[in-house]
C-alpha cells in the first residue's frame, strides 16, 4: 500500500508536488468527515440531556462541512490537474523515449502494444492519481479518526473497533492476490480468442470452403468454451474474498454495536453513544465493503506504472565521446562506408545474424545485398543506420565509426526508400517537406518533378496541399513510392539505401518508379537489396549473403565466373523469368 | 486499424439497430434472476437497518429487556447474512449470464461472418471484426454484470428508504426528499453545457489517440530521416492543443462536479435532518430512535443519485459497442438456396456484370462479359484499379453482382449452394493463410476427410514435401507459430497450394499468387502452381506479364471495362491497351541500377525476345 503510494507520486514526475496537495487535502477532508461524525457523540448525549449545547455540537458540524466542502474543492482541483498534467507529461516523456531508444527496440514492440502503453497505460495512471485515490483514503482516514475520537468517549469500544482493522490486512492481501491471478487467467484466454478470431476471420475463405464455419469451426469454439470457463473461474476467484471482507465488515460492526449495547446494559456506557455508534457503523460500512473493490484498480494502475517503466527503462545507444572541439574525426574519404569483421545477434546468446562480415563501399559506388531471406541483408543496412550496435566489429563512414555520431548527424548521410511507403496524415507537401523541414515549396516541386509525382500531383483536387488521408486509397502503390523517393532526393544524402523499393508494384508503376529511382542515385553512395538479379548487374560490387556471413563478392561478371552461389541464383532466375502458367 | 474500423462502422447509419436490450435478451432469464436476488439482498439489508428501531428503543427504555435485544441483534445478523447471500448469488447469477451470452453473441457474430459477403470481411479487415466481436461483446458484458446490481441498488434503494422514511415520519421524510430538487436543480445548472463540453473532451481525446498512433506508427520511417525530432514536435504540438482542451474544460466543469458532489453527500444530508429533527424531539413530536433511523436511511436516499451516474455510464460506455454490433449484424447475409443445381462442367462465365462497392459512387466492375471455357487458361491483366482482383472474388461468390450473372458450369452461382459452390473452386490467394496448427491439419483443410498418404502426395506435388520433412522439427506435426515466422512466405505459399491440390477443384483461381520473389522459392511456387494447374479451368490475376503469355485468353481491363481480350500475339499484334502494357513490362523488367539503355538488352535479355522465341 505504502509502496503503492510512493509508486504513484513517482509516476507523476515533475508534477509530483500537485499529486501531494491533493493527497493532503484529500486527508483533510477526510479528518474534517470523521470529526463530524465523532460529533453525533456529545450531540446525542447533550440531546438526551436537554442540554442546549446541543446546538454548539451542532454548529461543530457545520464548521467542518464547511471544511470538509474546501478541503474538497481543493482535492477535486488538484486531482483534475494531476490528471491532465501528468498524462500530458508522461505522454510527452513517452513521446521523447520512442525516438531516443535503438530503432531495433522499437522494431521488437508491436505498434499495438505501443500504442496502448501510451493511450491507455497512462490513462490507467491518471485516472487513479487523479481522484481515486482521494476515495481510497476517504474510505480509510475518515473512520480511523472517528474511532480515534471515541477514545474520549469510550477506549473500550475504540479499542474493540480498531483491533477489527488488522484482521482485514491478510483478507485484503489474499484478494489482491486472487484479483490479480483472475486478471491473468482473463487476459491469457482473452488472447487466445483474440488470436482464434483473426485466425478466423483471415482464414474464412478457406474455412466456408471446407465448411467449418460458425457452430462447426472447432478451433474457434473451443477457444470461446475456454474463455467461459476462464472467465468463471476468475469470477469465482475474485469474487468470494471480496464479498468475504464485505461480510466481514458489516458483521463486525453489527459486533461492535451489539458490544455496545452489552455495555449499556452494564451500565458503563451512556444510551446517547449506542446511538451514536449505530448511525456512524451504518455509515461507514458501505464504503468499507466497497473498498476491496477499489483495491482491484490498484492492480491496474502497478501494471500501467510497470509497462510505463519498463520503455522508459530502455537506455538510447551510447555516443562516443568527441574530440574536445566537438566535430568527429574523418579521414577525409566522404560517404566511404567500411564494415569490419561485423558480428551481430538481436539478443545476446541468439543466433548471430550477422557474422564477420566485412566489406567497403568506396564513396559513389554501387554496391548490391543478394542472398535469400533472412541471409541478413536487410539487418546489414539496418547495422549501417545503426538501429543497433554489433556485438564485434566497426561500421564506419568516411573513416568515423558510427558510434560516435548522434543520431541526428548519422541520418544526414542517408536516405533508405523502403519497400513500405509510410505517409502520415497530413498533405502531401508536408509529407515531402519532412525529408528537410526548411525546405521550399520550389524545393519541394523539385524534387517531386524529379521523382516523376508532379504531374499526379497537380492533378488531385487541392494538388501539393490534398491531404494523404483525404484520398487514401487512391493513391497507387507506385504513386506513394515516388512520394517516398521525392522524399530522399529533397533530402539529397551522400548515401542512398534501397531495400526492394519496386517489389510490390504493378507494371506500370514500376516503370514510373524505376526512372525516379535514376535520378536519386546519381552521383550517389548507393547500398541496395535486391532480389531480381537482373537490376543490379551493373553494380560496382555484389555481396552475396548466405546465414548472415558473405559467400561471395565481386561484380557481375566475376561472379557468374566464378560459378558460385550468385551463378546458380542467376541462372534460376534466368530459367524461372520465362515460366509460363499453362494447363497441359 | 483506423481505416479499416471506419468501413465497418461505413454504410449502416441508417439500419434500424437493435437497441442493448435486444443484444443482450437471450440472457434476460439471468438479468430478470440476479435483479430480483439483488433486490432481496436489498430488502435483508434494510430489514437489518430497520431492526436498530426497536434495538434503540430497548435500549432507551428505563428496564431494557436483554433477551429481546440479543434475540433482536440475532435476526439482524441473520439478515445480514442473507443479504450477502443473495449478493453473492445476484452477483454470480449476473456474470455467469453475462459470459454465457458472450459466448451466445460470438458464436451468433461468427455464424453470420460466414454468410455475409466474404469480400465485406476481408474489406472489414480481421482485426476490425475481432475488435467487435471480442472487445466490443466483452464491454457489454461489464453492462449485464454491474447493471443488474446497480439496478436494485440505484432505484429499489431509494424507493424503499422513501416508503420506509413516510411510514416513520412524513414530516422528516418530507425534509429529507427535498434535498433531492435543490440537488438536482444545482446539477441541472451544473451540468446545463455537459454534453457539449463532454463532447469536446471526447474530441479531444480522440485527437490525442490519433496523434499518439501517427507517431507510434511513422516512428520507424521518421528515424530514417532524422532523429524524429520533427515528428516529435508535431505530436508535442498535437498534444499540447489537445491538453489545452481539457484544461478549459475542467475549469468550467469542476464546480458542477463539486456542487453534485458535495449536495449528494451524506453529510450535508445528517446536517439538515438533524437541525430539523432537534427541536422535534425537543417539543416532544419526534422519538430519538426515529431520527436515529432517518440518519441511516435519508443518506441512502440521496447518494442513489451516484450509481445513476455509474449506471450513465455503462450505458454510454456499451453504446458504442451496441452500435457497432449492430451494424455486423445488420450485414445482408447472401441469400443461400437450399437445393442447388450442381455445375454441368468446370467453364465459368461472366454475363454483362456491373459491380460496385458499397459506399464507393463509381462502378468497380461495368458490363462485363468473359467466357472462359473448361479447361482453359484465362488472365486478367490491367493497371492496379482496373477491376481485376474483382473479377476473381466473384467467382468465388466473395461479393453478389448488382447487376448481370456469373455462371459456374451454365449454373448461375446463386443458384448453387455454398458447398456445392465451393467443391467447384479454389481460390489461392496472394497472402497465404495458414492455421496456428499442424503442417498436416493445415493442408488437411483442403478436404477434411483426406488420409496421410493423401496429405503427403498433395505436399509432394506442391514441392513441399522436402522442406516439411527436412527443415521443420517434427514434420507435418510441427505446429505452424501464430506469425508464421517459422516459414518463409514462399513455403506458406506451397502449403496452401498443397491445401488447394488437396481439394481438387475443377477451377483454380490465382490471385498474383507468385508475388513472392526469393528465387529459390520462385522455382518450387511455378512448380507446385504448374501441379495445381493440371487439367483444371485456370483463371490468373497477373502482374508480371511473361507468365501468361501462353494463356488460351487474356482479358484486358480498365476503369472496371473490359477493354481488349484475345491471345498474346493477337493482343501484341492489335497495338492497344495491352501492347502498351507489354513493352511497360520489357521495359520495367529491363531495367537495372545505373544500366544505360545499350547495356541493358546485353546483360538483361528481355522476357520479350525469350518468350516469343519459344513460343
Amino acid at each position: 500500500m505504502i509502496t503503492t503510494f510512493q509508486n504513484m507520486i513517482e509516476a507523476c514526475g515533475s508534477k509530483a508536488h500537485l499529486m501531494r496537495w491533493s493527497l493532503l487535502f484529500a486527508v483533510l477532508y477526510s479528518i474534517a468527515q470523521g470529526l463530524a461524525y465523532a460529533l453525533l457523540f456529545p450531540l446525542f448525549s447533550a440531546l438526551l440531556d436537554g442540554s442546549d449545547d446541543v446546538w454548539w455540537y451542532l454548529g461543530g458540524i457545520v464548521v467542518l462541512i464547511v471544511l470538509d466542502g474546501l478541503f474538497r474543492f481543493g482535492e477535486t482541483r488538484a486531482s483534475w490537474r494531476v490528471y491532465i498534467e501528468v498524462s500530458d507529461e508522461t505522454r510527452s516523456n513517452l513521446g521523447e523515449q520512442l525516438k531516443r531508444m535503438p530503432l531495433e527496440q522499437l522494431a521488437r514492440r508491436q505498434t499495438g502494444d505501443l500504442n496502448s502503453v501510451l493511450t491507455g497505460n497512462v490513462n490507467d495512471v491518471v485516472a487513479i492519481a487523479g481522484g481515486l485515490f482521494a476515495v481510497v483514503i476517504n474510505t480509510i482516514v475518515a473512520p480511523v479518526v472517528t474511532i480515534l475520537a471515541m477514545f474520549f468517549v469510550d477506549w473500550r469500544l475504540a479499542v474493540v473497533m480498531l483491533v477489527l482493522f488488522p484482521p482485514a490486512i491478510p483478507l485484503y492481501r489474499t484478494l489482491r492476490a486472487h484479483a490479480a491471478k483472475e486478471t491473468r487467467i482473463s487476459a491469457e484466454a482473452h488472447a487466445d480468442t483474440a488470436s482464434h478470431l483473426i485466425e478466423y476471420t483471415q482464414g474464412l475463405a478457406v474455412l466456408r470452403a471446407t465448411r467449418q464455419v460458425g457452430p462447426e469451426s472447432e478451433r474457434l469454439q473451443a477457444s470461446l468454451v475456454r474463455l467461459r470457463e476462464a472467465q468463471a473461474k476468475g469470477t469465482r476467484l475474485g469474487t468470494g474474498p471480496s464479498l468475504l471482507m464485505a461480510a466481514f465488515v458489516q458483521i463486525g460492526i453489527l459486533a461492535v454495536t451489539a458490544l455496545a449495547v452489552a455495555f449499556v446494559l452494564g451500565d458503563s456506557l451512556g444510551v446517547a453513544a449506542v446511538l451514536a455508534v449505530i448511525v456512524i457503523t451504518v455509515r461507514f460500512s458501505e464504503p468499507l465493503a466497497l473498498f476491496a473493490n477499489l483495491s482491484q484498480m490498484f492492480d491496474f494502475m502497478e501494471a500501467a506504472i510497470d509497462r510505463i517503466g519498463e520503455l522508459m527503462a530502455v537506455q538510447p545507444l551510447p555516443v562516443a565521446e568527441r574530440r574536445s572541439d566537438g566535430a568527429a574525426d574523418t579521414d577525409g574519404s566522404g560517404a566511404h562506408v567500411e564494415f569490419r569483421d561485423v558480428t551481430f545477434a538481436y539478443d545476446q546468446g541468439d543466433e548471430e545474424v550477422v557474422r564477420g562480415v566485412s566489406f567497403e563501399v568506396p564513396e559513389r559506388s554501387l554496391t548490391a545485398l543478394v542472398g535469400t531471406s533472412g541471409s541478413g541483408k536487410t539487418t546489414i543496412t539496418r547495422l549501417l543506420t545503426r538501429f543497433a550496435d554489433p556485438q564485434e566489429g566497426a561500421i564506419t563512414i568516411g573513416g568515423v565509426d558510427v558510434r560516435g555520431l548522434s543520431q541526428q548527424e548519422l541520418m544526414q548521410y542517408f536516405s533508405v526508400v523502403f519497400q513500405d511507403v509510410y505517409l502520415f496524415d497530413d498533405s502531401i507537401r508536408e509529407n515531402i517537406r519532412l525529408a528537410k523541414p526548411d525546405a521550399t515549396d520550389d524545393e519541394i516541386i523539385a524534387a517531386a518533378r524529379a521523382a516523376n509525382c508532379h504531374d499526379f500531383i497537380t492533378a488531385l483536387p487541392s494538388g501539393y496541399d490534398t491531404g494523404v488521408g483525404e484520398i487514401g486509397g487512391a493513391l497507387s502503390g507506385g504513386e506513394r513510392q515516388r512520394i517516398s523517393i521525392a522524399r530522399a532526393i529533397l533530402k539529397d544524402t551522400p548515401i542512398v539505401i534501397l531495400d526492394e523499393p519496386t517489389s510490390a508494384l504493378d507494371t506500370e508503376s514500376e516503370v514510373a518508379v524505376q526512372r525516379a529511382i535514376d535520378t536519386l542515385v546519381e552521383d550517389k553512395t548507393v547500398l541496395v537489396i535486391a532480389h531480381r538479379l537482373s537490376t543490379i548487374v551493373a553494380a560496382d560490387n555484389i555481396i552475396v549473403l548466405e546465414a548472415g556471413q558473405i559467400v561471395e563478392q565481386g561484380d557481375h561478371e566475376a561472379l557468374l565466373g566464378a560459378d558460385g552461389r550468385y551463378a546458380e541464383m542467376w541462372n534460376a532466375q534466368r530459367a524461372e523469368r520465362h515460366w509460363q502458367i499453362t494447363a497441359v | 486499424m483506423d481505416v479499416v474500423e471506419e468501413r465497418v462502422d461505413a454504410g449502416s447509419e441508417e439500419v434500424n439497430e437493435p437497441g442493448l436490450w435486444t443484444i443482450i435478451s437471450p440472457v434476460n432469464r439471468e438479468i430478470y434472476t440476479g435483479m430480483a436476488v439483488s433486490l432481496l439482498s436489498l430488502v435483508a439489508w434494510l430489514g437489518s437497518i430497520m431492526l436498530f428501531l426497536p434495538i434503540g428503543r430497548e435500549v432507551m427504555d428505563d428496564a431494557p429487556d436483554s433477551g429481546r435485544l440479543w434475540t433482536l441483534f440475532g435476526i439482524s445478523l441473520g439478515l445480514v447474512v442473507v443479504s450477502f447471500v443473495c449478493r453473492v448469488l445476484s452477483f454470480r447469477i449476473s456474470h455467469l449470464g453475462a459470459f454465457r451470452l458472450e459466448q451466445i453473441l460470438r458464436t451468433e457474430l461468427t455464424t453470420r461472418l460466414a454468410r455475409v459477403p466474404l469480400g465485406y470481411v476481408v474489406n472489414a479487415g480481421s482485426g476490425a471484426l475481432k475488435k467487435v466481436v471480442l472487445d466490443d461483446v466483452r464491454a457489454l458484458h461489464a453492462f449485464v454484470a454491474d447493471s443488474t446490481p446497480l439496478f436494485a441498488k440505484t432505484f429499489a434503494a431509494p424507493f424503499f428508504g422513501a416508503v420506509l422514511m413516510f411510514v416513520l415520519d412524513w414530516r422528516l421524510a418530507l425534509i429529507s426528499l427535498a434535498l433531492l430538487p435543490v440537488g438536482m436543480i444545482g446539477m441541472f445548472f451544473a451540468f446545463r453545457d455537459y454534453d457539449v463540453a463532454r463532447r469536446k473532451v471526447d474530441d479531444a481525446n480522440e485527437r490525442i489517440n490519433g496523434v499518439i498512433n501517427e507517431y507510434v506508427q511513422g516512428m520507424h520511417v521518421v528515424r530514417t530521416f532524422d532523429d524524429g525530432s520533427g515528428s516529435f514536435e508535431r505530436y508535442r504540438e498535437a498534444l499540447s492543443d489537445a491538453t489545452a482542451t481539457l484544461r478549459e474544460w475542467t475549469e468550467k466543469s469542476q464546480a458542477g462536479a463539486f456542487i453534485a458532489r458535495t449536495l449528494f453527500a451524506a453529510l450535508p444530508t445528517v446536517l439538515v435532518l438533524l437541525a430539523a429533527g432537534i427541536p422535534m424531539y425537543r417539543n416532544g413530536s419526534l422519538e430519538l430512535p426515529i431520527l436515529v433511523m432517518f440518519l441511516l436511511l435519508a443518506p441512502t436516499v440521496t447518494e442513489s443519485i451516484v450509481p445513476i451516474v455509474w449506471l450513465q455510464q455503462l450505458i454510454t460506455n456499451a453504446a458504442a459497442s451496441v452500435k457497432r454490433i449492430g451494424q455486423l449484424r445488420a450485414v445482408e447475409l447472401m441469400p443461400e438456396v437450399s437445393e442447388g443445381t450442381p455445375p454441368a462442367d468446370a467453364s465459368v462465365e461472366l454475363r454483362n456484370v456491373s459491380f460496385r462497392y458499397e459506399g464507393r459512387d463509381d462502378n468497380a466492375l461495368t458490363g462485363v462479359d468473359v467466357v472462359i471455357p473448361e479447361g482453359t487458361v484465362t488472365a486478367l491483366v490491367g493497371p492496379s484499379g482496373a477491376g481485376k482482383s474483382t473479377i476473381a472474388q466473384l467467382i468465388p461468390r466473395f461479393w453478389d453482382v448488382d447487376d448481370g450473372q456469373v455462371l459456374v458450369g451454365g449454373v448461375d452461382i446463386k443458384e448453387m449452394t455454398n458447398d456445392q459452390l465451393m467443391s467447384s473452386v479454389a481460390f489461392v490467394f496472394q497472402n497465404p493463410f495458414l492455421l496456428s496448427d499442424t503442417i498436416a491439419a493445415n493442408i488437411r483443410l483442403g478436404r477434411p476427410d483426406a488420409s496421410d498418404a493423401d496429405i503427403v502426395a498433395a505436399a509432394k506435388a506442391a514441392q513441399a514435401n522436402d522442406f516439411i520433412l527436412e527443415e521443420l522439427p517434427d514434420g507435418y506435426d510441427t505446429v505452424v507459430s501464430e506469425r508464421g515466422s517459422s516459414l518463409s512466405g514462399g513455403q506458406r505459399q506451397r502449403i496452401t497450394i498443397a491445401r488447394a491440390i488437396l481439394q481438387d477443384s475443377p477451377i483454380i483461381v490465382l490471385d498474383e499468387a507468385t508475388a513472392f520473389a526469393d528465387p529459390d522459392n520462385e522455382a518450387k511456387i511455378h512448380r507446385a502452381l504448374a501441379e495445381l494447374a493440371r487439367g483444371k479451368t485456370l483463371i490468373v490475376v497477373a502482374h508480371r506479364l511473361s507468365t501468361i503469355v501462353d494463356a488460351h485468353q487474356i482479358v484486358v481491363l480498365d476503369g472496371g471495362r473490359v477493354v481488349e481480350s484475345g491471345t498474346h500475339e493477337q493482343l501484341v499484334a492489335n497495338g492497344q491497351r495491352y501492347a502498351s502494357l507489354w513493352s511497360h513490362f520489357n521495359e520495367a523488367q529491363g531495367w537495372g541500377l545505373r544500366t544505360s539503355a545499350d547495356e541493358r538488352s546485353q546483360s538483361a535479355p528481355s522476357a520479350a525476345a525469350q518468350t516469343t522465341s519459344t513460343s
